[in-house]
C-alpha cells in the first residue's frame, strides 16, 4: 500500500517537473528576470522568502505523506483498541511556535531595510508620470524651470546609470505603474503624488502596464520603458525638440499633408496637443473625464500607440522591427489608420461617457482618413532604439 | 390542535410523533393576538415560517450551494476567455463584471453562508441548546440573505453586473465611473447581506455565551463552536466598517455627497483603509469555520484527542485578534509611507504564528493516529496540506518589496485561492461529508464521495498552481486580455483545463445529493445511527437526523469532549478501552419539549430590505413602500403572541398532550417570549458547573 502510493506519488512529481520545464518560456513581463538594481533587491528578497517557503511547504508536505502511508488504520486493527492519546505536549509546542517565529524575525530584519531603500529617492532627474482612462503621459522637465519640455505617452525614455525618479499622478481613477524588471508596483492615486525611482544599467526596452484595476480597459493600458545609453538618451532629446519646431512649420500647401492638418485642426484638436501649433487642449480638456489626451507631437517617435497596445511600427513574429530595405522602420500604418477611424473597435472605450476616442468612422472619408495618415507621419522623427 | 405527520423522509426511528391523540379544535381555539403564528409543520410553508435552527441552518446550506454555482459559472466564462491571448469569447466590460461578481458572490453568497451553515445547525447541538438564543431573528437573518442575494444579482437583467472589482476602489466605482447600475446592486446589497450576518453573529454570541448546557465551560467547548464564536465576534466588529463604507458609497452615487470625489478634496485611500478593515478580519472569517471543522474531524477520525486543545482556542482566539492589525498589507503600493509599510509588514508576519501551530497541531494529532481515510477526512488532510501552500505564498506577501512585485498578479489569485478554496471550501466540504448524516439521516455515497474529492483536489491544483507560475511571470490580474508575446498561454490553458475537472466534482456532488437523497427516500439507503463516526461532541449523542427539540434532556458534560468520554474508559492498567457504542448510549429523541412557534414575520419583514434597495436605485416612492412593509412587519412581530394558538406547544409534534416533566432539566417552563428560547434557564444551569 505504502510502496505503491509512494511510487504514484514519484510520477506525479516527475510529470509535474515536466510540465515546469515545458512552462518555462516566459515573456517580457517576468518579474524574476530583473535588470534594475531596485528590481534585483526585491527579488533577491523573494528568492530567499520563496526558497524557505518550500522547505517548511516540503517539511509539511513530509510530514503529512507519513501520516497517510504510516497511521493509517488497517483493517485488521482491533476496534475498541486506541492508538496512544496524547493530550499535548508544552515542549513540543513552544519549539514549534517559537520555530516559526524566529524565522520571521529573521524575514522581518531583512526586509525592513530594503522597504526604507525603495522609498528613498534617486540622484538623477525627475520624470512626471500621469496615468489615466487608458494610458500613460511622460512629461520631461529639461532645465528645471518647473515647466515641461517634453510630453509623450507610452514610451518612457530613460538613460542608463542614472537612478530615475518617478513622480506619479492620476488624473481619474487609481492606476498602477509597473514595470516588472526595473522595480515593483506603485499606485498612481488622483490627488496625490507618490515617488518611485527606476534604474538600469543595460541598455533596452522593458514592458509594463497598469496593475490596479482602473475600469473598462485596464488590460490595455500598457506602457514600455525605454532604456539608452546617455549619448543615445541626448539624442533622443534633442529629436523630441527638433520635433516641435518641425511640427510649426506648415506643410506644402494642397499636399494631402495641409488636407491633413485641415482635418486635425477640425477633428482633433478639442483633445489632442501638437506643441507650438494646436495648443487649444493643452490646459485641460471638458470633452475628457481625465482631461487630457495624448500629446501628438512627436508621434512618429514612440514604439507604440493607443495605450501602448498596437507598435507603431511593424514587427515579425519573433517581436522584432521589420525594416524596408534602406533600414526604416515600417510604419505600422493600417493599424494606425483604423485606431483613428473608429478606436472602440481596437480597444474597448465608453467615448459616450467620455472615455476614450469618438468614432470617426461616420465622420471621415477614406480619403480624409488617409489625408489624416499623411499629416500623421509628419509628426516626429522615427523611435531612437536601444 | 393541528394533525401533523413529518414528511418521512425528516422522520427518524425514535421520533415517533404522536399524532393520534391530537385533539381537532384548532379551528376554534382563541386567538391570542392581533397576528395568529403560522403552524404549518409540512411543506414549503414549514420552511418559509421555520424558526428551527437546523432548517434555517440547511437553507443557509443549499442557498449557498446554489450561489456556488452561479459563481463557479461565471468564473468559467472568464477561464474560457483566458484559454488563448488576445480571447475573445466575452467583451472587456462583460469580463469585468464577471470577475467582480464572483468575487462577491464567492465571498458573500457562498464561503460565509456555507460557514453559518455549520454554524447555525451545529452550535445549539455541541453545547447542548435546544435552539439558537433568538429563533425569530435567526430566520429573519436567512431571508434577508436570501433577498440580498436575489437583489444583488438582478443587476445581470437591470443592466449589467457590478463592474469594480469586489474591492470597488474609489473613484473608480462612483458614477462619474461607472455609471451603470451595477455598483448601486454592489453597494446595498451587500449592505442588506451585511444586515444578515449581523444578526446572525449578535444572535450566536448570545447563544455561545448563554446557553450553553451545564458544566460546558469555554474551554471545554467543541473547537468548531470556539472558531465560530470567534468569528462572530470578527463579524459583529467588521461589518459596521464595511457597511460605513457602502453607505458613504451609496450616498455618493445616489445622493452626490462628495466622500470620494477627489475634485471635492477627498482622498481616495479613505475607501481602501475602510474596506480592507473589514476585508481582512473577513478573510478570517472566512476560514476559521474550516479551521474549527478540521479541528472536529481530524481527531475523531484519528482516534486521537486534539493534540494542544488550549493551544489550538488560544491561536484561533489570536488569529481573530491579530487579524485587526494587518490590513494594510493590501496596500503596500498604494503610496503608505515606509513606516507604515515596514509596519503593516511586520504584524503581518507574525500572524504566521498562530497560524503555523495550528498546522502544526493539526499534524500532532494525526501522528500517530489510527487514521481513517474517509471522505471527509480526505478534505481534511487536504486542508491541512493546501492551505499551508497558500499561508507559505501568503509570508512571501508579507515582505513588502516582494509584495510590490506580487500584487495583483496572478501569483496572489493563487495565494487565495489557495487559502479559500484549499482551506475553507475543503474545510467545508470535509464538514458536509462529516455532518451529512447528522443532518439528514442517511450518509452521502462514499464512492462519489471520493471521486469528488479526487477531482477537486486534482482540479483545484491544476487550476491554482500554475497561477503561481504566470503571476511570477508577470500576469495582473483583472486584465481581459494577455498579448501573444507576455507568455502566459501555456499555463492558462491548463488552468482552464483545471476549472473543468472542479466543474465535474462540483456535479459528482450534485449527483450524489440527489441521487442518495432519492435512494433514501425509497428506503434503499439505511438509516444513519446516531454515532456514526464515533464522535467526540455532544451532536452524536442525540439520533440522526436530529429530532426538531435537538435533547430530550440536556447534557451535563464534565469535560473536554465529554461523549466520547461517555464511550471510552480507562481500564485497571490505566489504558483506555471502550465501554460503550455511542448509538447505544444516545439520546432516544423521544421526548417533546415546548419550541419555538414559526412565524410569518421574519420573511415578511425581510422582503422591504430589497425594495428599499430598489427604490433608492429607481425611485424613492419604491423605497417608501419597503419602508412601509419593513415598519409594518416591525409591528407585526411585536404584536405576534408568543406561541401558536395551540396554547404553548411547538409546532412539528402536533397534539402531544403531555405535560410530563421529563426534560431532564432542560428548558423547561420557558414560553419562548419575543423568541428567546430558554436563554435564561440554560444559562443559570451552565454557570452551576
Amino acid at each position: 500500500m505504502g510502496a505503491r502510493f509512494l511510487r504514484r506519488l514519484g510520477l506525479v512529481l516527475l510529470a509535474l517537473a515536466g510540465l515546469l520545464l515545458a512552462g518555462c518560456a516566459t515573456g517580457r513581463l517576468d518579474a524574476t528576470k530583473p535588470i534594475g538594481q531596485e528590481a534585483r533587491d526585491i527579488d533577491g528578497l523573494m528568492r530567499l522568502s520563496g526558497w524557505m517557503a518550500v522547505g517548511v511547504g516540503i517539511f509539511v508536505a513530509a510530514a503529512v505523506v507519513t501520516i497517510i502511508v504510516k497511521f493509517r488504520a488497517k483493517p485488521t486493527d482491533d476496534p475498541d483498541d486506541l492508538p496512544p492519546q496524547i493530550h499535548g505536549n508544552r515542549k513540543a509546542e513552544l519549539t514549534w511556535t517559537l520555530i516559526p517565529t524566529a524565522m520571521l524575525v529573521f524575514l522581518t530584519i531583512v526586509t525592513l531595510p530594503t522597504v526604507f531603500a525603495l522609498a528613498d529617492e534617486g540622484d538623477g532627474r525627475t520624470i512626471k508620470v500621469e496615468g489615466q482612462q487608458w494610458w500613460w503621459q511622460f512629461s520631461y522637465d529639461l532645465d528645471e524651470d518647473g515647466s515641461y519640455d517634453i510630453v509623450t505617452a507610452n514610451d518612457l525614455v530613460i538613460p542608463t546609470g542614472e537612478e530615475v525618479n518617478l513622480e506619479i499622478h492620476s488624473n481619474d481613477v487609481i492606476h498602477s505603474f509597473w514595470i516588472p524588471q526595473l522595480n515593483g508596483k506603485k499606485d498612481a492615486v488622483p490627488g496625490r503624488i507618490h515617488q518611485w525611482r527606476i534604474s538600469s544599467d543595460e541598455p533596452g526596452i522593458f514592458y509594463g502596464e497598469c496593475v490596479e484595476f482602473c475600469g473598462l480597459s485596464h488590460a490595455n493600458m500598457q506602457m514600455r520603458t525605454i532604456v539608452l545609453t546617455p549619448a543615445e538618451f541626448d539624442r533622443w532629446v534633442q529629436e523630441q525638440l527638433d520635433g516641435q519646431v518641425a511640427a510649426q512649420a506648415a506643410p506644402a500647401p494642397e499636399s494631402p499633408e495641409a488636407a491633413g492638418a485641415a482635418l486635425f485642426e477640425t477633428h482633433c484638436i478639442s483633445c489632442h496637443v501638437v506643441d507650438g501649433t494646436y495648443e487649444s487642449a493643452a490646459g485641460g480638456n471638458a470633452n475628457l473625464l481625465a482631461g487630457i489626451a495624448p500629446n501628438l507631437t512627436n508621434l512618429m517617435s514612440r514604439t507604440a500607440f493607443a495605450g501602448a497596445l498596437y507598435e507603431t511600427y511593424q514587427i515579425g513574429p519573433d517581436g522584432e522591427y521589420l525594416r524596408n530595405p534602406d533600414g526604416s522602420l515600417r510604419l505600422n500604418v493600417a493599424e494606425l489608420r483604423e485606431w483613428v477611424r473608429n478606436a472602440a473597435d481596437m480597444k474597448p472605450a465608453r467615448a459616450d461617457n467620455q472615455q476614450g476616442m469618438l468614432d470617426f468612422s461616420e465622420v471621415l472619408t477614406d480619403q480624409e482618413l488617409d489625408n489624416l495618415m499623411e499629416y500623421l507621419k509628419t509628426l516626429g522623427s522615427p523611435p531612437v532604439l536601444p | 390542535m393541528a394533525i401533523i405527520t413529518d414528511q418521512p423522509e425528516r422522520e427518524a426511528p425514535g421520533t415517533e410523533l404522536e399524532v393520534a391523540d391530537g385533539t381537532s379544535d384548532h379551528d376554534d381555539t382563541p386567538r391570542t393576538g392581533v397576528f395568529a403564528r403560522p403552524t404549518h409543520a409540512t411543506g414549503w410553508r414549514e420552511w418559509l415560517f421555520t424558526v428551527d435552527h437546523k432548517k434555517i441552518g440547511i437553507m443557509y446550506g443549499a442557498l449557498a450551494l446554489f450561489w456556488f454555482l452561479i459563481g463557479g459559472l461565471e468564473i468559467g466564462l472568464v477561464r474560457l476567455q483566458l484559454w488563448a491571448p488576445d480571447g475573445e469569447v466575452i467583451s472587456a466590460d462583460f469580463y469585468n463584471q464577471l470577475f467582480t461578481m464572483h468575487g462577491v458572490t464567492m465571498v458573500f453568497l457562498v464561503i460565509m453562508p456555507l460557514a453559518n451553515a455549520f454554524a447555525n445547525y451545529l452550535v445549539p447541538l455541541q453545547i447542548g441548546a435546544r435552539d439558537v438564543a433568538f429563533p425569530r431573528m435567526n430566520a429573519l437573518g436567512l431571508w434577508i440573505f436570501f433577498f440580498g442575494g436575489i437583489f444583488l444579482n438582478l443587476s445581470w437583467f437591470l443592466g449589467g453586473g457590478a463592474d469594480g472589482g469586489w474591492f470597488a476602489y474609489a473613484p473608480n466605482t462612483g458614477m462619474t465611473f461607472s455609471p451603470g447600475h451595477g455598483m448601486d446592486f454592489y453597494a446595498l446589497g451587500l449592505q442588506i447581506a451585511g444586515i444578515a450576518s449581523l444578526l446572525g453573529a449578535i444572535n450566536l454570541l448570545v447563544t455561545i455565551i448563554n446557553m450553553r448546557c451545564p458544566g460546558m465551560s469555554l474551554l471545554r467547548m467543541p473547537v468548531f463552536t470556539w472558531m465560530i464564536l470567534v468569528v462572530q465576534f470578527l463579524l459583529v466588529f467588521a461589518l459596521p466598517v464595511i457597511t460605513v463604507a457602502l453607505v458613504l458609497l451609496t450616498f455618493d452615487r445616489t445622493f452626490e455627497s462628495n466622500f470620494f470625489d477627489v475634485a471635492a478634496g477627498a482622498d481616495p485611500l479613505l475607501w481602501q483603509h475602510l474596506f480592507w478593515i473589514f476585508g481582512h478580519p473577513e478573510v478570517y472569517i472566512l476560514i476559521l469555520p474550516a479551521f474549527g471543522i478540521v479541528s472536529e474531524t481530524l481527531p475523531v477520525f484519528s482516534r486521537k484527542p486534539l493534540f494542544g486543545y488550549p493551544i489550538v482556542v488560544l491561536s484561533g482566539a489570536a488569529i481573530g485578534f491579530m487579524g485587526w492589525g494587518v490590513w494594510a498589507h493590501h496596500m503596500f503600493t498604494s503610496g503608505m509611507g515606509p513606516v507604515s509599510v515596514a509596519a503593516f509588514s511586520a504584524t503581518t508576519m507574525f500572524i504566521a504564528v498562530p497560524t503555523g501551530v495550528k498546522i502544526l497541531n493539526w499534524i500532532a494529532t494525526m501522528w500517530a493516529g489510527k487514521v481513517r481515510f474517509t471522505v471527509p477526512m480526505m478534505f481534511s488532510v487536504s486542508l491541512v496540506a493546501m492551505f499551508t501552500i497558500g499561508g507559505l505564498s501568503g509570508v512571501m506577501h508579507a515582505i513588502a518589496p516582494a509584495d510590490t512585485q506580487q500584487t495583483d498578479t496572478y501569483f496572489i489569485v493563487a495565494h487565495f485561492h489557495y487559502v479559500l478554496v484549499g482551506g475553507a471550501l475543503m474545510g467545508m466540504f470535509a464538514g458536509l461529508y462529516y455532518w451529512w448524516p447528522k443532518a439528514f439521516g442517511y450518509h452521502l455515497n462514499d464512492r462519489l464521495g471520493r471521486w469528488h474529492f479526487w477531482l477537486m483536489l486534482l482540479g483545484f491544483n491544476v487550476t491554482f498552481g500554475p497561477m503561481h507560475i504566470v503571476g511570477l511571470q508577470g500576469m495582473a490580474r483583472r486584465h481581459s486580455v494577455y498579448g501573444e508575446f507576455d507568455g502566459f498561454e501555456f499555463w492558462n490553458k491548463i488552468a482552464t483545463i483545471g476549472y473543468f475537472f472542479m466543474l465535474i466534482a462540483m456535479v459528482i456532488l450534485a449527483v450524489n445529493i440527489f441521487r442518495t437523497w432519492g435512494r433514501y427516500r425509497r428506503g434503499v439507503e439505511p438509516q444513519a445511527e446516531a454515532d456514526p463516526w464515533d464522535g467526540r461532541t455532544l451532536e452524536w449523542a442525540i439520533p440522526s437526523p436530529v429530532p426538531e427539540h435537538n435533547f430530550d434532556y440536556v447534557p451535563v458534560v464534565t469535560e473536554v469532549d465529554d461523549f466520547w468520554h461517555k464511550k471510552y474508559q480507562p481500564d485497571e492498567t490505566g489504558k483506555l478501552r471502550r465501554i460503550a457504542h455511542g448509538n447505544d448510549i444516545a439520546q432516544k429523541g423521544d421526548q417533546h419539549p415546548h419550541l419555538p412557534s414559526p412565524s410569518y414575520w421574519p420573511i415578511v419583514l425581510a422582503m422591504g430590505l430589497p425594495l428599499i434597495g430598489f427604490g433608492l436605485i429607481y425611485n424613492l416612492w419604491i423605497a417608501g413602500i419597503g419602508l412601509l412593509l419593513l415598519v409594518g412587519s416591525m409591528f407585526g412581530w411585536t404584536l405576534e403572541p408568543a406561541t401558536d394558538p395551540d396554547a404553548g406547544h411547538g409546532h412539528g409534534h402536533g397534539g402531544h398532550g403531555d405535560h410530563d416533566d421529563d426534560h431532564g432539566g432542560g428548558p423547561d417552563g420557558h414560553d419562548d417570549h419575543n423568541g428567546v428560547l430558554a436563554a435564561s434557564t440554560a444559562n443559570g444551569e451552565a454557570a452551576g458547573d
